[in-house]
């Protein structure tokens, strides 16, 4: 017999076994925040989490204002949507990664748990995150920087805000998988808040950017919900982003696919090959 | 610390092995593939399992002894679906490890030793809720169940601490209640008790002990002779990814029941002269162990304390304490079976299989 990577745990339909997907995908994806973000105490989580997007709002909306002629309210709305995918990006990145760092993998593999759900659930936590600290940021920029946001765009603002975080997390989720073989997640991490803050039009507009960067930002996350909150802060209506949000979940969720496929191919690999400390 | 587990409220169908054993392995092989070098790589084969085959009964206590290396944790890691085998087939309950991974994963625990493989930033009680929800124990079953486990790995009124403050006998025990979340038939405990002190080693055997009176099956690892003596039904001596012997304690012993252990005491013994006892026709193994001062000799002859002033004799100007004959103990029977098998084919094959 030759060692054969074959189908791990696949998902089957049967009431209990849905339940306890469900189980898995909610109270799991819960508890994974406290469980693996290294962020998700005071001492870190607030100099990283509030204080760093504190300055970044300030630092961008005074710098843009003094180099340009746009308002500071322009810099605030990209940077206070920015801020997100900090929290989704690292967040997502550690809460798949360090299960290879904590020894805690070959547990979980060990586990009969659906592979969807246990995968789909660590995006509650960071999903949340984020909205949490970008509505923080919006605050700063509502109070320090002139941004207003009418109470009727409130909605629409909400829900381009909610899928670009998603889509965020699911660029961090595919981060993480490859940092369970490659190791530096969090370098990684990195360059992907840089990209993003450098590609996507948080503080230049796209359309003033190359054209080459115009398409890496077209592929990137984030651009296209960006897009959307700000024409929404300027009183669109989700009939005129409804396509802009649209697009931004979709390529979130080609990401989180992507994410996941990696996943699956690891563990398989890992059987195989005695990677991922399984050996 | 025994105590009855609560049983899940929707238990999986038993599945009575049709050939009447909880594990079987026959004939597994793995083999590990590295590469060495940065411009002229060169592939390699390292052989970790080389045809191992063994049946446990349900309820029996069988223990994998060897050295490190020897093939114990790689035998494990297929039989719980971890690892693929290179060839040979293995069943746990009746199911394949290789083709039915979901079925045999909801029957098996698998406890590792040492510190890590715990969320430290949480508390016990977090890690223990986050696997009972992996393992789909039903919410209704699971603070019973989990609230006995505690008790039974005496961790009671600790649960609610961070495990980042846990010691590392306390880190164990909570590995062990973390793999009898689901109530398992089949339990993988693979050197469940290393770097553990001798009182928590102890409560930890107790533990084991309380496993196989509540009816599981026990697969345990480990490199302490005397550990396996105490707890095992049976025993599997491997060495270099063979087993070379397997039987009851007693079984082992007996292989070297003819032989006499003279234990010398040393001060600064030499190589050679270690050498020189290894050379003599009348020895059949020479162990060392090293002491504060001092080195303890083990030598296994069958001509009984009689040949004790001739390996003085060898031993030349070496400065010798105490000397002591006695009957042999299963570690004697390890260090004999592991001294006479499996080096030079290991070496041998390693060094073949470089390509």
């Amino acid at each position: 017999m030759t060692a054969t990577a074959l189908p791990v745990a696949a998902p089957r339909a049967d009431p209990a076994s849905l339940r306890a997907a469900w189980r898995v995908f909610w109270n799991g994806g819960r508890m994974s925040y406290g469980m693996l973000f290294n962020w998700a105490r005071p001492s870190i989580y607030i100099p990283t989490l509030i204080g760093g997007p504190t300055f970044q709002l300030l630092f961008f909306a005074a710098l843009g204002s003094y180099a340009t002629d746009r308002s500071p309210a322009y810099f605030a709305i990209g940077n206070a949507v920015q801020v997100s995918a900090l929290a989704g990006v690292f967040g997502m990145t550690m809460a798949i990664a360090n299960e290879r760092w904590f020894g805690t993998l070959p547990a979980i593999l060990a586990t009969p748990a659906n592979r969807v759900a246990l995968f789909a659930g660590r995006f509650l936590p960071f999903v949340a995150n984020g909205l949490f600290v970008s509505l923080y940021a919006f605050g700063v920029g509502v109070v320090f920087l002139g941004v207003r946001l009418e109470p009727s765009s409130l909605a629409v603002v909400g829900a381009a805000l909610l899928a670009t975080v998603f889509s965020c997390t699911a660029i961090g989720a595919l981060q993480g998988a490859i940092s369970l073989r490659l190791r530096d997640g969090l370098f990684g991490a990195n360059l992907i808040t840089m990209a993003i803050l450098l590609f996507c039009g948080v503080n230049i507009p796209l359309a003033e950017l190359p054209a080459w960067m115009q398409v890496v930002g077209n592929l990137l996350p984030f651009t296209h919900g960006l897009e959307a909150v700000r024409q929404a802060a300027d009183g669109a209506g989700f009939g005129q982003v409804g396509g802009l949000i649209g697009i931004e979940v979709l390529i979130g969720v080609a990401y989180a696919t992507a994410a996941f496929f990696l996943f699956s191919y690891l563990e398989r690999s890992a059987r195989q090959n005695a990677t991922l400390d399984v050996r | 610390m025994t105590t009855t587990l609560p049983r899940p409220a929707m238990p999986s169908a038993p599945v009575a092995p049709a050939d009447g054993h909880a594990i079987e392995a026959v004939d597994l092989v793995r083999t590990y593939h590295t590469h060495l070098g940065v411009l002229r790589r060169r592939k390699i084969e390292v052989p970790a399992v080389r045809g191992i085959s063994f049946a446990v009964r349900p309820g029996e206590l069988f223990g994998l002894l060897g050295p490190n290396g020897a093939g114990k944790t790689t035998t494990i890691k297929m039989l719980i679906t971890l690892l693929l085998p290179t060839s040979g087939t293995a069943r746990v309950m009746g199911y394949d490890v290789v083709r039915d991974t979901t079925e045999v994963r909801k029957r098996i625990g698998y406890v590792f030793g040492g510190d890590r493989g715990l969320y430290d930033r949480v508390s016990a009680l977090d890690n223990l809720r986050y696997f009972a929800e992996l393992y789909g124990v039903d919410p209704d079953v699971q603070r019973t169940r989990i609230g006995a486990l505690l008790e039974m790995v005496g961790l009671t009124g600790r649960e609610k601490e961070k495990v980042e403050g846990y010691s590392r006998g306390m880190r164990q025990r909570l590995h062990i209640a973390r793999g009898l979340l689901h109530d398992p038939e089949v339990v993988f405990l693979d050197e469940p008790s290393i770097g553990l002190d001798p009182v928590g080693a102890r409560e930890l055997r107790q533990t084991v002990q309380s496993l196989v009176d509540a009816g599981k099956t026990v697969l345990l690892t480990t490199h302490y002779m005397f550990e396996a003596d105490a707890l095992c039904d049976r025993i599997a001596v491997i060495n270099a990814g063979r087993i070379v012997a397997l039987g009851t304690g007693s079984d082992l012993k007996g292989a070297i029941a003819n032989r006499t252990i003279v234990e010398i005491e040393t001060f600064g013994v030499t190589d050679e002269a270690v050498g020189r006892l290894r050379a003599d026709p009348e020895v059949g193994a020479v162990n060392t162990e090293e002491r504060d001062q001092s080195q303890i000799l083990l030598v296994q002859s069958e001509r009984g304390a009689h040949i004790t002033q001739r390996l003085l004799g060898l031993l030349g100007e070496t400065r010798i304490g105490k000397v002591v004959a006695r009957e042999p103990t299963l570690e004697d029977a390890y260090v004999h079976l592991i001294a006479t098998t499996g080096d030079d084919e290991a070496r041998a094959a390693r060094a073949a299989s470089v390509q």
